[in-house]
């Protein structure tokens, strides 16, 4: 891994909606550095252009202007939670890791065993031979961070990873982090969650109206402020 | 490749198992098995009756599944956004439509095979004929719905779905028609009539070049070679086909 994780330089993003082409400005020149094994969180209000910039980083959109620099040689060693995740409704829990193992290569018992740990991390060992569409939404969201890790990444990106958790799930996505942490992965998440984030992270950045308008450690922001929900309302409104 | 392999061996799962599927299947069966009375009121012609018949009804439910399932292949990935799993993962936009495809011809090889071989053991019990002429009457009926398939996932890159399956529907109707058009026109002596039919007769695949129903049941004597080239037509036009498909869905964004 190069000096950052993700590197993300002055990018915009002009998408063209309606009928018309209008052209809306969602990312207006976005700045901001995940360091390696760094927990970061990319935090700001809805619209702010946070899922819009990691799918920018994924190649899932391509950027107007600027640069995102992965700092992993490409995809193969990136892990990636979508928001509000939804998978092939026919397929059983570990029909579908086992689906995402091949798509990294993964053959045999390397594969049955990578899901299998897989399903145990998350919790879904009871459930890996139950069809997707009859998982609730949080044993989607934990099948949805299995997928996220079956490759092992360096760089884990994960938008929302707590919604639709129950208590007992989200300390088990804590858990997850932690771990990934401890094992040198560096982890950038989305969360409108700032206790969690606030546990978490190390360094984040607050983005509105498609601009990072703070980066900093998590430290620095307490110390401007009681606490960081203050912080971020701060920044936002101000 | 093993992207490919993946997302094919996904795709027929997912498809297979679709009670959609069942359901059009179970009706592509019973309508088969209707062959039988129209055999049992056709004098002397029931083997026959019950052959043309139930091919009609091959071709017909097999274009239902061709088109309908894939015209929703690539959509639904997009609209349910499995897509941002698929490619947040080291898998090209070629091997997506590519592995879409593979998967859909073995769900679409499972489906004839057993609307064929239903249709084959029927005719062999009530009419005691063991015809292989229907057998491969349902082959080249198949291969006629892997070009559909291909030019519905084409449409399906462009616009929605419903669009794309009735766009998929009046390519195999018009298919099946160009060839005709063509000799009609002809004998019009109309320039651009006949220009514009030729021009149809070669965008459109000929799909009555590879029908072998009236063969099957006894009507036509078999150009075996003509039919070869015309198969090997029809697999190039898949694959020009899904490079085009391929190359308007590398430019979506997601």
């Amino acid at each position: 891994m190069t000096a950052a994780a993700l590197e993300v330089r002055a990018l915009h993003k002009t998408a063209h909606v309606g009928f018309s082409r209008r052209p809306v400005e969602i990312l207006r020149g976005v700045d901001f550095t995940v360091g390696p094994n760094e927990v970061y969180g990319l935090l700001g209000p809805n619209g702010a252009g946070k899922t819009t910039t990691v799918k920018v980083a994924l190649g899932l959109m391509r950027p107007t202007s600027g640069s995102v620099a992965l700092g992993v040689k490409g995809l193969s060693h990136v892990g990636y939670l979508p928001e509000n995740p939804y998978f092939y409704d026919y397929l059983s829990g570990r029909e579908f890791l086992g689906f995402c193992a091949r798509l990294f290569g993964f053959d045999g018992a390397a594969r049955h065993e990578r899901v299998d740990g897989l399903l145990r991390d998350v919790s879904l060992e009871r459930a890996a031979d139950t069809q997707l569409r009859k998982y609730s939404k949080g044993m989607l969201q934990r099948i949805g961070i299995a997928q996220a890790l079956i490759n092992d990444p360096e760089l884990v990106l994960l938008d929302e990873p707590m919604t639709g958790l129950d208590p007992v799930g989200r300390v088990e996505v804590k858990r997850i982090i932690e771990r990934l942490h401890e094992r040198g992965k560096t982890v950038m998440f989305n969360s409108h969650i700032l206790s969690d984030v606030h546990e978490l992270c190390s360094r984040i950045a607050i983005m509105r109206e498609g601009r990072v308008v703070w980066e900093g450690a998590v430290a620095e922001a307490l110390d401007e402020a009681p606490s960081l929900e203050d912080f971020f309302m701060k920044v936002v409104t101000g | 490749m093993k992207q490919v392999v993946a997302i094919a061996v996904n795709t027929f799962r997912e498809t297979i198992r679709d009670r959609v599927l069942a359901v059009i299947v179970v009706f592509a069966l019973l309508m088969i098995a209707g062959g039988l009375w129209l055999g049992s009121i056709s004098l002397g012609e029931q083997g026959r009756m019950m052959k043309d018949f139930g091919l009609v009804a091959v071709t017909g439910f097999g274009l239902i599944v061709a088109v309908f399932v894939a015209a929703s292949l690539v959509h639904k990935e997009v609209e349910k956004r499995t897509v941002f799993v698929l490619f947040s993962k080291p898998v090209s936009r070629a091997a997506f439509i590519t592995g879409k495809f593979i998967g859909l011809c073995g769900t679409m090889a499972m489906v004839l095979a057993g609307m064929g071989l239903f249709l084959f053991a029927l005719v062999w019990i009530v009419a005691g004929q063991a015809s292989g002429m229907v057998l491969l009457a349902v082959l080249m009926i198949y291969v006629q719905l892997l070009a559909v398939v291909a030019v519905t996932i084409f449409f399906s890159t462009m616009g929605s779905a419903i669009l794309a399956a009735v766009l998929g529907i009046c390519v195999f109707v018009a298919g099946q028609l160009s060839h005709n058009v063509l000799a009609l026109t002809r004998l019009g002596k109309n320039p651009i009539t006949e220009a514009l039919s030729w021009v149809v007769y070669v965008i459109i695949p000929n799909f009555s070049a590879v029908d072998v129903k009236a063969g099957a049941v006894g009507e036509q004597t078999l150009a075996w070679g003509q039919i070869g080239l015309w198969t090997a037509y029809l697999l190039a036009y898949i694959v020009v086909a899904l490079a085009l498909a391929t190359v308007i869905f590398r430019r979506k964004e997601f």
